[in-house]
């Protein structure tokens, strides 16, 4: 038995030797033990930068607050578009610029998904009122978080030039995206595999100025597709728009169009980047729709087929889904590719290797981690089977209305329609 | 009248919806709650599991990253033969360019008494890529390791070094107590 | 001064096409940054490490370094350039993004005049039965395509753990690469009554049985090689297990330092007058084909050591007299062993633990972790790897069998342990952590008031475990630094030192320190005590001899340059060889007397093994046979 390198330091050593024999049993341990200097020296300290403070954190809650009462003050009781404007430039400059896009409301959620999942996962209170907060406004005033309190709503917003109006098929259809990209948002947080909302926010790299190559391609390519089609990913992407529109739908309070009441003039019917308004029904379609009330029968029957589908689905796609966790990954791969143990430059493989970890116990966790997505990904299935399914249904549901009057659930009250309406305020 | 009734109930049934989504929300609170901290908490990289891959210097949001080499100076041997300041090997104990390890000339090197050097990392020319790190962690006492600098650090949801760490040596920590800084903590 | 509609509208349209053109030009350049660096890292240049390189063989060449601090600069500044220019581009961008934005609804929002309301609209029912068939269509075409996306993803997790690990054994007979070095006479080739020694059953406790072994070698007409091998003809033979008394045990030299790790050899007749380069008194010296700093042991006629490089891991079985390889088995394919193996320091290397045998098997750890069990036809038993050790200088703590199990001392940076593991299933019996540091030191085995006690050294604790289920019986917190000596036990007391630290006598019945002395410490050699006497080597080349019971320094001895292999007691001397292969062998007496010096000529620093009338040394690639002809 040899030491090798002890020799080389050996002078190093010897001349240590009085001060490791006062103190070698009870000092640190070290391979070179720190010298006593004789010259005075006086050493630096660490430097360790404080975070932003705590405080700071409910600074931005309070922000967040206040912006979102403001919001709702303007599109309710001021009617201003303007006052909506202003606030949209102040939370593209705080919350985007300033907090670097980070903390933000959509990505909460996964923070939520988290921790109910993992109970060792410790959410901090300014992250669960960021995902409350917007829900309890929007259930009473609507969408106002969306309107000018979202960094990356108002960043689409602002930029609208030209916008084009969709089909509501098209709308229709591409709508159900958000709901299949909560599902997975979920499943992947809940599992403690990825953030995807975060991974992928096209625009957090905008804000902080610095992203990765592809993120930035992104980020650019929904800015100009957001010149001409009203927010982007607001309305075909964003998992917490889901969230915010059940509860916009059922809002309390909720901007309208007109201040008094609606005299039918349709000057309101192209304000909307966002085609969320919806148009008096003409009781002719409804009674045109004979055959509706068979329709809505098959439909409403169809749900819990489509649900089970879903979850068939969900249940087949666990396996390929959980891959995309880095442990399962790695385990399959060391179980299918053996020889990547031999390439010295994946630092992955050759990291685990020379770990305390065993080979039974990476395994063992990397079927931990597909067993909840066993039960995840089914329940994501039978939701994206109960979302399609219901959208279908709500198809033949035909609500009366009598007036132009915003679609509360898809409307981000930017206030764009009340500047159309000639209607004067009543006194 | 007829519209009155339509109206009246449809109002109720949002009225009953709008309390059953509340009340689903103070069921998430209610179950948060359960699990909430009053901490924040950030990201920061325990140097006894960190294996030095280099990702630090790649994978963070930000360029150059927030991750930067910090020096515990309580477990330095000042050294002349510094493992983390001289490339292995190199050709003379100096300061000189073609010994030095460090890509960017981050670390300066200075002479305190015969034989002792003192070694300060300069925050704003590191690029944390880790090599004095390893260098120090191999041929000396380790007392170079790499830290999440919170004045650099935007704190993401989910940190990108955190996923792609070979060693999962990155975890969340309260903001109160955000280093974990050599000698100061000790492993287990 | 007021601007019309007009002036506004060709205003705006202006600065939107300027700064339209602006942000495509900096993105223009943006991109070719990116594309550049991502090509070319300024910080990894290639050319720079050529030049490096260059350097180390060239060391003086002064131009040579002009050149890298020059190039060395030029990449620094590339590198901030880059990134400086990058952040400036993205600002610029922006600014330019802004204006464009604002320019382009200014623009639009003057332009636009209030538009005429769709006379109709679209026809409400027609748009509903439209989304209704989108829906369908795409709804279905999600699940569909969802469940086309992972039909053929298969659950590889399942298949893992259903394979037998290690069921291919490479058992490579020797027969060519075998080579028996002429050193100065004819290979002797022997045989006898070994084969009955090879059996643990049919030895007997008394040593004095063995003791006639050698004394007159004899001629046979058979080759040793094939005398003395095993059938191993594919036959399925299982090894039965017979745990040998430790009377057997002595009679062998199992272990590194014998029985128990004691550095005691009950051997008679050991040759201490020998010249290597002569080749006197060398019966034969053959190759070993991997190096080790690992001693040999022996039982009975057949002798094993291990070696390794960074591709391979190997046992090899000598026959003890001709010196033939009989086998080798080679420590691959062994479940959850590390591609690569660890750094270690040249004097550690990657087989620097000792081989171990009980006369059932023969049990080998190397420096990846690797620790696996063969019988006595190289065929294995049983393989398992420990996990990477974290040890900077190399994992070199040597193994310890004694009844059923085997005993594993696994302190490293990552943990410190002693372990036991069943000889002959390789299960993990029990294992004990150690509330040390790091260490390099041999377990030794002592029978302490009747009860068997597996002894460690380490940073801080000198300590005892119950062999039978690794409880900590007592300990002592005594040593500092990095402990590679093993401790010693006789006298009833239990000895250890490291250099720097000190060397002490406790008392292992409650851990009392009885004494301690600080004079000569060891480093790498263990010390042994013999007939009250223990004697300690420096690696600095003293040979120290103190009262066992009272710590008294009786002589010392500066006997060369330095000490690595450990003394030990054997025909009633001691015998140590330094580390350029000079052996002393000394009086076990409290006065020096050197009663003989023979040199081997190559560098030792392992421990020799003994048999009657011979002994054994290994020198990296080379294994030695000393005997009288």
């Amino acid at each position: 038995m040899n030491k090798g390198s002890k020799i080389a330091t050996r002078f190093l050593l010897v001349w240590l030797l009085m001060f490791t024999l006062v103190t070698g049993m009870y000092g640190q341990q070290q391979r070179f033990p720190k010298p006593e200097f004789e010259s005075g020296y006086a050493q630096p300290h660490t430097l360790t930068p404080e975070p932003r403070s705590t405080a700071m954190e409910w600074l931005d809650v309070a922000v967040l607050t206040a912006v979102m009462a403001l919001s709702a003050w303007f599109v309710l009781c001021k009617r201003s578009r303007q006052g909506i404007l202003w606030l949209s430039v102040f939370t593209l400059l705080y919350f985007g610029f300033y907090r670097d896009g980070c903390i933000c409301a959509v990505g909460s959620l996964q923070n939520v998904a988290l921790s109910f999942a993992d109970p060792s996962y410790a959410i901090s209170v300014t992250v669960l009122l960021f995902f409350l907060l917007p829900l309890i406004f929007s259930l009473f005033f609507g969408r106002v978080f969306c309107g000018a309190a979202c960094p990356l709503g108002v960043i689409q917003d602002l930029i609208i030039v030209k916008p084009i109006s969709m089909p509501s098929w098209l709308r229709k259809t591409l709508g159900l995206i958000p709901y299949i990209y909560l599902a997975l948002a979920l499943l992947f947080a809940a599992t403690g595999s990825d953030f995807l909302v975060c991974r992928y926010d096209p625009f957090v790299g905008i804000f902080r100025m610095d992203a990765p190559f592809l993120m930035t391609i992104l980020g650019v390519a929904f800015l100009l597709t957001g010149l001409f089609i009203g927010r982007p990913y607001c309305r075909f992407l964003c998992p917490y728009g889901v969230l915010l529109n059940w509860t916009s739908t059922v809002s309390k309070w909720h901007l309208t169009i007109t201040p008094a009441h609606c005299i039918r003039c349709k000057l309101c019917t192209t304000s909307c980047p966002f085609d969320a308004i919806d148009r008096p029904t003409d009781p002719k379609v409804i009674k045109g729709s004979h055959d509706g009330a068979k329709r809505f029968l098959v439909y409403a029957l169809l749900i819990p087929v489509w649900m089970a589908a879903g979850g068939f689905v969900g249940f087949k796609a666990h396996i390929r889904l959980s891959k995309a966790n880095p442990d399962v990954y790695l385990a399959e791969l060391l179980i299918t590719h053996p020889e990547v143990k031999k390439d010295r430059d994946n630092i992955d493989v050759q990291t685990f290797l020379s770990s305390a970890k065993t080979m039974d116990q990476l395994v063992e966790e990397a079927r931990g981690i597909r067993r909840k997505f066993k039960y995840g990904s089914t329940a994501a299935g039978a939701f994206i089977g109960l979302v399609i399914g219901m959208t279908l249904l709500n198809q033949v549901i035909f609500r009366r209305n009598e007036d132009y009057v915003p679609n509360n659930g898809a409307c981000f009250s930017c206030g764009r329609c009340m500047d159309f309406c000639p209607v004067e305020r009543k006194s | 009248m007829e519209n009155d009734k339509i109206k009246s109930r449809r109002e109720f049934i949002r009225g009953g919806a709008r309390i059953s989504l509340a009340l689903a929300m103070g069921g998430i609170a209610g179950f948060a709650a359960a699990g909430i901290s009053r901490e924040k908490w950030v990201w920061q990289i325990d140097p006894f599991e960190c294996t030095q891959c280099g990702r630090c210097a790649t994978e963070c949001v930000l360029t150059p990253s927030a991750v930067k080499c910090v020096h515990a100076f309580d477990l330095c041997g000042y050294c002349d033969l510094c493992g983390g300041y001289l490339k292995p090997n190199s050709n003379a104990l100096s300061t000189a360019g073609e010994n030095q390890l460090c890509p960017t000339s981050a670390i300066s090197r200075k002479f305190i008494e015969e034989p002792y050097f003192e070694y300060i990392i300069n925050e704003n020319l590191c690029i944390g890529c880790g090599k004095c790190v390893k260098g120090c962690t191999s041929f000396g006492n380790g007392s170079l390791h790499l830290q999440i600098m919170h004045n650099l650090c935007v704190n993401c949801n989910q940190c990108a070094i955190a996923r792609s760490c070979p060693s999962n040596a990155i975890r969340r920590v309260k903001a109160s107590e955000a280093y974990l800084v050599k000698g100061d903590f000790t492993k287990d | 001064m007021t601007m019309n509609i007009e002036n506004k509208l060709t205003l705006s349209r202006n600065v939107a096409v300027v700064s339209g053109i602006f942000c495509l030009a900096v993105s223009f350049l943006l991109l070719l940054n990116y594309w550049q660096v991502s090509r070319f890292d300024p910080l990894e240049s290639k050319a720079m490490e050529v030049l490096v390189e260059r350097l180390s063989e060239n060391p003086d060449d002064d131009a040579l370094k002009n050149d890298i601090r020059n190039m060395d600069l030029l990449a620094r500044k590339a590198y901030f350039n880059s990134h400086w220019q990058i952040r400036t581009g993205s600002y610029l961008l922006l600014f330019g993004a802004v204006l464009f934005a604002f320019a382009l609804r200014m623009y639009h929002s003057l332009k636009s005049k209030i538009e005429v309301p769709e006379p109709h609209g679209e026809d409400e029912l027609q748009a509903r039965l439209l989304s209704q068939k989108w829906i369908l269509i795409s709804g279905a075409a999600v699940l569909i395509l969802a469940l086309a996306g992972s039909h053929a993803s298969v659950n590889h997790l399942t298949s893992f753990g259903t394979g037998k690990p290690g069921e291919s054994l490479p058992v490579t007979k020797a027969e060519e690469n075998i080579e028996v070095i002429e050193v100065g006479g004819e290979p002797v080739l022997q045989s006898g009554d070994s084969l009955l020694a090879a059996d643990g059953s049919a030895a007997d406790d008394s040593i004095g049985m063995l003791a006639g072994d050698d004394e007159s070698p004899r001629s046979t007409t058979t080759p040793a090689g094939e005398m003395s091998l095993p059938a191993t003809s594919g036959a399925e033979t299982t090894v039965n297990f017979v745990f040998p008394e430790a009377g057997t045990l002595r009679a062998h030299y199992p272990a590194f330092r014998g029985a128990f790790g004691n550095g005691i050899s009950a051997h008679k007749n050991v040759p201490v007058d020998f010249d290597g380069p002569s080749g006197k008194n060398i019966l034969w010296k053959v190759n070993v084909p991997l190096a080790g700093n690992n001693s040999p042991v022996i039982w009975g006629d057949r002798l094993f050591l291990s070696g390794a490089n960074a591709q391979k891991r190997e046992i090899y079985c000598y026959d003890r007299y001709g010196g033939k390889l009989l086998w080798t088995a080679s420590a691959s394919d062994i479940p959850g062993s590390p591609p690569t193996s660890p750094k270690t320091t040249d004097d550690t290397g990657l087989a620097a633990p000792s081989v171990t045998t009980d006369g059932n098997c023969v049990y080998a750890i190397f420096g990846n972790g690797d620790l696996l069990a063969v019988d006595y036809n190289g065929k294995r038993m049983w393989a398992r790897n420990l996990g990477m050790p974290d040890n900077h200088y190399g994992h070199s703590s040597s193994l310890l069998a004694w009844k059923n199990k085997l005993y594993v001392q696994y302190d490293t940076n990552k943990g410190r342990k002693l372990l036991a593991l069943n000889v002959q299933t390789g299960e993990m019996l029990w294992e004990t952590n150690r509330n040390v540091k790091i260490s390099w030191a041999s377990p030794i085995m002592a029978n302490i008031g009747g009860k068997y006690q597996v002894i460690l050294s380490a940073d801080p604790l000198v300590a005892g475990y119950d062999a039978e289920t690794g409880k900590q019986l007592w300990s002592a917190s005594v040593l500092s630094g990095e402990v590679g000596s093993s401790p010693a036990f006789g006298e009833g007391l239990v000895f250890a030192a490291n250099e720097y630290a000190r060397l002490v006598a406790i008392n292992p019945s409650g851990g009392q320190v009885v004494w301690e002395q600080d004079e000569y410490l060891p480093e790498v050699a263990s010390p042994v005590v013999s007939g009250g006497l223990l004697f300690v080597a420096t690696s600095y080349g003293v040979l120290a001899c103190y009262d066992a019971k009272t710590g008294e320094k009786l002589w010392e001895h500066d006997g060369g340059t330095g000490y690595y292999s450990s003394p030990v007691v054997a025909d009633g001397k001691l015998i140590i060889f330094d580390t350029e292969g000079k052996m002393q062998a000394f009086a076990l007496a409290r006065e020096k007397n050197l009663v003989s010096e023979s040199a081997l000529g190559v560098k030792v620093v392992t421990t020799p093994a003994f048999a009657n009338n011979r002994m054994f040394v290994r020198t990296g690639n080379a294994l030695w046979c000393i005997g009288s002809k």
